[in-house]
C-alpha cells in the first residue's frame, strides 16, 4: 500500500510539472487561436519561410524565430535545412528586392513563448523543456516521407504492473525522429501520462523503420489498456 | 561633384561606424510596423592591364560604390507596402545619382496566387533581382557573362506588375513557383547603353520599352536541387542625337524588331556546400534610324561552387564565359563591327575567378577576389570593357584583383 501511495504521488508530481522530453527536439509552439493541433514540416518550413502566412483553413499565421541557442540551431537543421548564417542572406534577399520583410526575432524561449501567447496566429519554436502554458504544443508529421517509413521491428512497451493494477491508462503521443537508416534517433512527448509515456519512449527507441532519403519526423501514438 | 562625394562618403562612414551595434529598425505608423533596412558597399579594383567596367582600374580604382535603404510594412496578412532608395557610383556609370529601386503593394491572396505592382524588381534567372546585393553571397561580382554590373538597367526591375505563387506538387514530386510579369523599363542617363553609345558620338540618349516575361522554378524532391527557367521579351526604344563636328547634328533613334532572352538554371545546395550553374542567351535585332539592321547574339554560362570553411570563412570559385556575335546590314552598315568568329578576343570574354569571404560580424563583411580574363569582348553590345577608357587599345587578357567590403542592417 505504501508503494502505492509513493508511485501515486509521484506520478502527480511529474504530471503536474511541465511535459516532459526525451531529447533536446525543438517544440514547434502556436497561439491558442491556431485551430490545428498537428502540423506537417513541409509545412514547417514554408512558413518559416514566409513562402505561406496562412493555414489551409484561412488562419493567418506568424513565424517567430529565436535568435540563437540549442533550439535555435537544431530547429534551423532539422526543419529548414539551414544555418542561422544562410537564413539571414535568404531573408535578406526578400527584404532588399521588396519581396519580404525580417521574421521577428526574439532572444529567449520565454521570450518567444510570451509573444506567442499574447499575439494570434504566431508560430514559433523552444527547446523541449520550455514550459509552454497559454500556448500549444503542435505535433510535427512529416506526411511526405511517413507514408514512406514502413515500421519494420515493433518492440511492445512495459505496462507497469502498478498502473495496470490501478486502471492508470490512456494514449501516450510522442514526435520520433527516424534516421534515413531507419533507426529511431529521438523521441520527444507531446502528450500522455509521463509514466507510460518513459515506458512507449523506451520501446519506441528500439524500433527499426525502413531507409529513406533523409530524416524523418512522425507522430506515433500508443495505447495503454489496463483491462486487455 | 566633389561636395556629393563628400557627403555620400560622410553617410558611409556613419553607417560603418554605427553598425558594430546597429540593428535593423523599425517604428510604428498608424498602429502597423515598418522596417527600416539598408545596406551599403565599397570596392577597389586593380587591373594589370585594360580598364575594366568603366574604372581607371589600371591605376586602381575606388570608384566602385553603392548603398541602398528601404521601409517596407506588413499592412494586413496578406498586403505589404514598401519602397527601397538606391545609388552608386561605378567609374563613369551611376554617378550617385539616387534611384528609386523598387516601390511595391503586394497583395498575397493565397500561397499559389499574388499580385504586385508597382516599381517591381525582375525576376530572371537565379540572380536578377538580387543583384546588387553582393553581401547575401560569396562573391563580391556576379559571373559577368550572366550578370553584367555594367548594364544592371537591362534586367533589374520594371514598372508594371506581377503575378506569382508557389504550387506543390503531389506525391512529394517538390513545388514550382511562378512568376509572370510585364512593366516598362527605362535605363538611367547613367547606365552602360547610353555611356557605351557615347563612342558612335551619340549623346542625350534615352533608352527603354516595354519588358515582359516569366520564370519557372522547381524545387526538385532532390533536397537542395532547384531548377528553372526565364524568358524576357522587350521592345525597347532609344532616342538621340549624333553630331558630326562640322557636319551638323543627326537625330538618332534605334527600335526593337526583335529583342528576347533565354535563361536556363540550376542550384545544389547541400551543408556548406553551394553549386550553381545558368545559361543566358540574349537575341538582340534592333533597326538604326530606318535603314540599318543589327542583330547580336550574345550567349553566356557560368559554372560556381562555394564553400563554408568555418562560421566566418567561405571560398569560392567560377567559370564565366560570355560570347558574342554580331552582324549589320543597311546604309550604315559599315559604322558597326561584324562580329561572326567567337574565337577572338574581340568577340568573347572567359573568365576565371577565385575568391574569399570573411564575416567580420553579423553585419559587416570583406571580401578579396581574383579574376583572370581572356578576352574583351568590345563590340556592339556594352560589357566590361569600353574604348572611352581603354584609348591604346585593349590587350587580350586581364587580371584583375578585387577586394569590396559590405554593411548590411
Amino acid at each position: 500500500m505504501k508503494s502505492q501511495r509513493a508511485l501515486l504521488l509521484t506520478v502527480l508530481l511529474v504530471m503536474s510539472g511541465s511535459i516532459c522530453a526525451f531529447s533536446g527536439e525543438p517544440k514547434v509552439i502556436a497561439n491558442l487561436s491556431v485551430q490545428i493541433d498537428k502540423i506537417s514540416a513541409d509545412e514547417v518550413k514554408k512558413i518559416f519561410l514566409e513562402e505561406k502566412n496562412s493555414l489551409a483553413d484561412g488562419t493567418h499565421v506568424e513565424p517567430v524565430f529565436e535568435k540563437n541557442g540549442p533550439a535555435h540551431e537544431t530547429f534551423l537543421r532539422q526543419y529548414l535545412g539551414s544555418t542561422d548564417g544562410d537564413l539571414r542572406y535568404y531573408f535578406q534577399a526578400l527584404v532588399f528586392s521588396g519581396r519580404g520583410s525580417m521574421p521577428k526575432e526574439l532572444r529567449s524561449d520565454a521570450e518567444v513563448v510570451a509573444y506567442v501567447a499574447k499575439t494570434r496566429g504566431a508560430i514559433g519554436y523552444v527547446s523541449a523543456e520550455t514550459s509552454t502554458e497559454g500556448v500549444k504544443t503542435l505535433a510535427v508529421v512529416n506526411t511526405q516521407d511517413s507514408a514512406q517509413r514502413k515500421l519494420i521491428t515493433r518492440v511492445e512497451p512495459d505496462y507497469p504492473e502498478t498502473l495496470k493494477r490501478l486502471s492508470i491508462g490512456g494514449t501516450v503521443r510522442l514526435q520520433v525522429t527516424i534516421s534515413p537508416k531507419g533507426n529511431v534517433e529521438t523521441v520527444a512527448l507531446l502528450g500522455g501520462n509521463p509514466i507510460l509515456s518513459e515506458s512507449a519512449a523506451a520501446a519506441v527507441k528500439q524500433w527499426i523503420y525502413s531507409t529513406g532519403p533523409s530524416r524523418t519526423t512522425l507522430e506515433v501514438s500508443i495505447s495503454f489498456d489496463p483491462h486487455r | 561633384m566633389h561636395r556629393r562625394i563628400v557627403a555620400l562618403s560622410s553617410v558611409y562612414a556613419c553607417l560603418c561606424a554605427g553598425l558594430a551595434t546597429l540593428q535593423a529598425q523599425e517604428f510604428k505608423l498608424f498602429d502597423r510596423t515598418v522596417q527600416v533596412h539598408g545596406f551599403a558597399s565599397q570596392g577597389f579594383v586593380y587591373t594589370d592591364d585594360n580598364n575594366w567596367l568603366t574604372m581607371d582600374t589600371s591605376q586602381g580604382s575606388a570608384a566602385f560604390t553603392d548603398f541602398g535603404i528601404n521601409m517596407a510594412s506588413q499592412v494586413t496578412d496578406k498586403l505589404r507596402v514598401g519602397a527601397q532608395g538606391y545609388d552608386r557610383n561605378l567609374g563613369q556609370l551611376g554617378q550617385y545619382h539616387p534611384s528609386l529601386d523598387w516601390a511595391v503593394v503586394d497583395y498575397r491572396f493565397k500561397p499559389w496566387f499574388g499580385v504586385r505592382g508597382g516599381k517591381v524588381k525582375t525576376i530572371l534567372g537565379l540572380y536578377s533581382d538580387t543583384q546588387d546585393l553582393d553581401f547575401i553571397r560569396t562573391f563580391a561580382l556576379l559571373p559577368q557573362s550572366i550578370y553584367p554590373i555594367d548594364i544592371r538597367d537591362a534586367t533589374i526591375a520594371h514598372l508594371g506588375g506581377d503575378v506569382y505563387g508557389a504550387v506543390p506538387l503531389k506525391h512529394g514530386r517538390g513545388d514550382l513557383s511562378y512568376t509572370a510579369w510585364a512593366g516598362h523599363r527605362r535605363d538611367s542617363n547613367y547606365s552602360a547603353y547610353v555611356y557605351f553609345l557615347q563612342k558612335y558620338g551619340v549623346a542625350g540618349s534615352t533608352y527603354g520599352g516595354l519588358q515582359y516575361g516569366a520564370d519557372l522554378r522547381w524545387n526538385t524532391p532532390l533536397k537542395g536541387l532547384l531548377i528553372g527557367a526565364s524568358r524576357m521579351n522587350a521592345d525597347l526604344t532609344d532616342n538621340g542625337s549624333v553630331v558630326y563636328p562640322g557636319v551638323g547634328s543627326f537625330q538618332y533613334s534605334a527600335v526593337s524588331k526583335a529583342d528576347w532572352t533565354n535563361q536556363f538554371y540550376g542550384e545544389y545546395n547541400r551543408g556548406k556546400l553551394r553549386i550553381d550553374s545558368e545559361y543566358r542567351r540574349f537575341l538582340h535585332d534592333q533597326i538604326v534610324n530606318g535603314t540599318t539592321e543589327t542583330v547580336s547574339d550574345v550567349r553566356g554560362w557560368y559554372l560556381a561552387g562555394s564553400y563554408r570553411v568555418t562560421k566566418r570563412l567561405w571560398v569560392g570559385s567560377y567559370y564565366s564565359r560570355y560570347t558574342i556575335t554580331s552582324v549589320a546590314g543597311g546604309v550604315v552598315a559599315s559604322s558597326f563591327p561584324q562580329q561572326t568568329d567567337t574565337s577572338l578576343p574581340a568577340n568573347h570574354i572567359y573568365d576565371k575567378v577565385i575568391t574569399a569571404r570573411v564575416d567580420l560580424n553579423r553585419y559587416w563583411n570583406a571580401k578579396v577576389e581574383g579574376h583572370f580574363m581572356n578576352g574583351y569582348g568590345n563590340s556592339s553590345y556594352p560589357e566590361g570593357f569600353y574604348p572611352q577608357v581603354n584609348p591604346g587599345g585593349f590587350s587580350p587578357n586581364t587580371n584583375a584583383l578585387v577586394l569590396k567590403t559590405s554593411v548590411s542592417f
